[in-house]
């Protein structure tokens, strides 16, 4: 897949990023040890800051080089979409043609699903899980910028998407914003968002006062 | 005798003004530079957090905590950040306001100020203090002790897999002594379910020998995505079974900590609330119809914890840091909801308020309808089962008193400090007050077996709010029980037939549903059958229970059993000979009492005056009930309790053949006591027989 568009400074950083992945990579296997060059993989968002950055234990330098299932479990904030992914099995058909995630945060799920229905999807309606999921995966992998030049995004369900862009914030489909994008990983970019992309219903409430 | 409340915390108040006098005697007092400025600000570091405590400012509103990561020659290294709100409710003295700071990664230094605001008026910050954090717990350099949870190397980025938690615990019952992990029952998904069995200098080696120690039970996850309290039981049990302290040497020697880090180890991998079937689990301890919590259910039948906690977390981001509630269901025994309530805001507000924590009661603060007396909770499932306990939950968010919690790691590491402070709490608690704990749940046990008193079906006792200052503003719903959920006359026992105690179920995951004869073993309860019916007298310890799952009326009942009222009651002269089920209550029976081959002889209430004698009995179980004259017991087939009893004369239990412990709870004997030839030993439940005369055999040590 190529994307013949006119470059802004926003993709040329993380473009150099990704060209220095591979030295960056080759020497990080250790989570705990600081990086061995200065460059880090380039993440953007208001919610990046409460991440782990430097040289932290998940560090998005360290992620690049990880495969996606692996690099999703070091994202605190994922620990919902990270566990759908897995329960849907959908992730090892997927990973090795290079895959975008749209990826849920755990408060988006909150404010989306009551506990109950959570835990239905999740261990009973395994179908209208994997559909769920599907509907925030993207064939290839695609920067914001490139997702945002594009203006619209097929998402694995068959749902397309709308994209803009105001301002710095990237928005798919009217109403869910990318809060840290541009994650990269083995053959995969993760872009966490902040709603739960797709057509099933809202109710969530019982979720706040429950122990 | 329990302590009256409020005698209690004006004692505590006092021991505290006082100490504070100490500390900074008048002379030492620092004086304000500026008006309103914060003086005699003191950091003091522990396991996580960092109490910061100084000298109220009159008029204050509130007060702001900031901190400033800081090098070692107090040169700021980053930006100075707000992470704490001190407010009133906080805690049950206003005199000496203290903060627990936690969230920073442990081990670093940092610099703190602290200010009051009038309103929202900012006042002048007090004198920085500076100090370096507590690192994570254990010499790295020491076998055992260098050991750390994925949560710790991982920055709390990651929560310890159950493959990480496996290898975990199986290196601490490898390296320490003092511990060894037993597996209490796997999950549907065939996941094992550990538990941290630590004593000093070992643990004793059986279950029967445990019980013996009144142990202390932790409950750490029973909900997959409310993990933070189970990482606090993976680093105390770290603490527990390699500390050198004389505090964790003392405690151990005393008696035995029982940890449970996961319960829930499918919804734990899944990160979902309920088991891989979708079920809640803790809407499902009195039921048991999961795998995970019959195994929790089973472990306390056999290794008899006294006080217990379970861990949570909770998303009402105005609660306090660590809403608590005990056992409120109304069955359970009044001295068992007093000494929980004694734990709580006896000892956990006191020292809260010492230590910077915030626990208040649950809901806290415009908690809606929860933390109500289901007795398919733990909370009051435990209760009911005689074990001082209380919730723990630790709250979601940052919310309003904790600002600089945007960042995951930061939330995640508070929660899991004050989830450790709690617990290492709850374990000082049991130590200290370890009689009072034994002898309210001896009253309880004696309460129960004596079946005296109305059943409430679904309903709880009032949490009053606490003497201001309140910790919160809130205490929970009153959930009283409704006209139609109380049965005043209760019954003598539940009649099951031989499909509803042995007849297959439906109600549990595909392939493994269990009977209710298989889940009343695992709940411990005694059971007769007599003819073609099983009888479960109500008169044993788990009187308040036992109809909520057995009767029709029950909210979540497990069978419609068939209530069996007594069939004797008030004075009786003569030979008394009892052919299938008899039960005496409130009666006065003069003249030998003979139960016959088959038969079952359950009293309570009642005098005797004249010889009890049962040979080949199917059951024989009185409680409360005064006897003169020998009673001999032999050749037993189903069950076999004696609780509370006062006999004159002596007791002889020979030869019987249940397969489950006869009880001899509480009683007292003016004459000897003999066991001799019983398949199975009874026991005493750790409550003490008083006998005046010898005790032999079984019996010896009871």
């Amino acid at each position: 897949m190529s994307y013949p568009r006119t470059r802004h400074p926003r993709r040329a950083g993380a473009l150099l990023a990704a060209a220095l992945l591979l030295t960056v990579t080759a020497c990080t296997g250790d989570p705990h040890q600081p990086d061995t060059t200065p460059v880090a993989a380039q993440i953007s968002g208001p919610l990046c800051a409460a991440l782990p950055a430097g040289d932290e234990p998940g560090n998005p330098t360290y992620l690049a080089g990880q495969p996606v299932a692996t690099a999703l479990q070091w994202m605190p904030t994922l620990t919902t979409f990270e566990a759908a992914l897995r329960t849907s099995g959908l992730l090892p058909d997927l990973e090795h043609d290079g895959i975008t995630l749209l990826a849920p945060s755990d408060d988006a799920f909150a404010t989306k699903f009551s506990d109950d229905t959570w835990d239905a999807l999740m261990t009973k309606d395994q179908d209208k899980l994997r559909t769920l999921v599907k509907a925030h995966l993207i064939a290839g992998t695609h920067t914001l910028d490139e997702l945002a030049d594009d203006g619209t995004a097929t998402t694995l369900d068959g749902a397309t998407l709308t994209v803009t862009r105001t301002g710095d914030t990237t928005r798919f489909g009217d109403k869910a914003d990318a809060v840290c994008g541009d994650y990269q990983a083995t053959r995969a970019r993760i872009h966490i968002i902040n709603t739960v992309l797709g057509p099933l219903p809202t109710d969530a409430g019982g979720r706040d006062h429950r122990g | 005798m329990r302590r009256q409340r409020t005698i209690l915390i004006a004692l505590s108040t006092l021991l505290a003004a006082s100490l504070t006098t100490l500390a900074t005697p008048a002379s030492a007092q620092e004086a304000a530079a500026e008006p309103n400025q914060v003086t005699n600000l003191t950091v003091r570091q522990a396991d996580g957090y960092a109490t910061l405590a100084w000298q109220p400012v009159d008029g204050a509103t509130d007060y702001q905590i900031e901190r400033t990561p800081v090098d070692a020659n107090g040169t700021p290294t980053g930006a100075a950040t707000i992470v704490g709100i001190w407010r009133p409710n906080r805690q049950i003295n206003q005199e000496s306001p203290t903060f627990a700071d936690a969230g920073f990664n442990p081990g670093d230094r940092f610099q703190w100020r602290v200010r009051a605001r009038f309103d929202t008026t900012e006042q002048p910050y007090s004198t920085p203090v500076t100090g370096t954090t507590t690192a994570p717990w254990g010499n790295p350099n020491v076998a055992g002790e260098q050991l750390r949870t994925q949560w710790e190397t991982s920055h709390a980025a990651q929560y310890t897999s159950d493959t990480e938690e496996y290898a975990y615990t199986a290196a601490i019952d490898e390296l320490s002594d003092r511990v060894r992990v037993v597996e209490i029952g796997r999950t549907v998904k065939d996941r094992p379910i550990n538990m941290f069995v630590i004593g000093y200098p070992t643990p004793p080696a059986t279950p029967e020998a445990v019980a013996a120690t009144s142990p202390a039970a932790i409950n750490c996850n029973v909900h997959g995505n409310e993990p933070g309290d189970r990482e606090a039981c993976l680093i105390m049990a770290r603490q527990l079974a390699f500390s050198t302290d004389p505090r964790v040497i003392d405690l151990l020697s005393h008696t035995t900590v029982l940890i449970v880090p996961t319960i829930n180890g499918d919804g734990r991998a899944a990160n979902t609330r309920g088991n891989s079937t979708g079920q809640d689990l803790n809407r499902d301890y009195s039921l048991i119809r999961q795998p995970e919590t019959a195994a929790y259910v089973n472990m306390v039948r056999q290794y008899r914890p006294i006080a217990g906690y379970d861990g949570h977390e909770y998303g009402n981001s105005r609660a306090g840091d660590l809403p608590m509630l005990p056992p409120r269901h109304q069955n359970v025994a009044q001295p068992i909801f007093d000494e929980s309530m004694d734990m709580i805001e006896g000892h956990m507000y006191t020292k809260g308020a010492e230590d910077g924590w915030w626990p208040c009661p649950y809901g806290c603060d415009g908690g809606g309808s929860v933390g109500l007396g289901e007795e398919t909770i733990l909370r009051n499932t435990l209760g009911l089962k005689n074990v001082v306990n209380s919730l723990l939950e630790l709250r979601s968010s940052g919310g309003q008193t904790r600002p600089d919690e945007g960042n995951t790691a930061n939330n995640r590491r508070r929660k899991t400090f004050s989830a450790l402070w709690t617990f290492q709490q709850f374990l000082d608690y049991h130590r200290a007050n370890l009689p009072a704990i034994k002898q309210g749940r001896a009253e309880a046990i004696a309460f129960q077996a004596s079946n005296t008193g109305r059943l409430v079906f679904r309903g709880s006792r009032p949490i009053p709010a606490h003497p201001a200052p309140h910790p919160g503003s809130s205490p929970p719903p009153i959930d009283a029980p409704p006209a139609d959920l109380i049965l005043d006359n209760a019954p003598c026992a539940y009649r099951l037939t031989e499909e509803q105690y042995h007849g297959a179920r439906t109600d549990g995951p595909t392939g493994a549903v269990t009977t209710a004869a298989e889940r009343i073993a695992d709940h411990g309860w005694k059971v007769i059958k007599v003819g073609d019916s099983y009888y479960v007298p109500l008169n044993q310890p788990e009187r308040g229970l036992i109809p909520l799952l057995l009767d029709g009326q029950g909210v979540e009942n497990l069978v419609d059993g068939e209530r069996i009222y007594p069939t004797l009651t008030g004075p009786r002269t003569g030979p008394l000979t009892v052919t299938g089920f008899a039960c005496l209550d409130d009666a006065t029976i003069t003249g030998p009492v003979t139960v016959r081959s088959g038969a079952a002889l359950v009293t309570t209430g009642t005098t005797i005056t004249g010889p009890v004698n049962a040979s080949g009995a199917a059951g024989v179980m009185l409680a409360d009930t005064k006897v003169t004259g020998p009673v001999r017991v032999s050749g037993t087939t189903d069950a076999i309790s004696l609780i509370d009893l006062t006999v004159t004369g002596p007791v002889d239990l020979s030869a019987n053949r249940t397969d489950n412990q006869p009880l001899l709870v509480g009683n007292t004997v003016n004459g000897p006591l003999a066991c001799a030839g019983n398949t199975t030993a009874p026991t005493n439940l750790t409550i003490d027989n008083t006998v005046t005369g010898p005790r032999a055999g079984q019996c010896a040590t009871l």
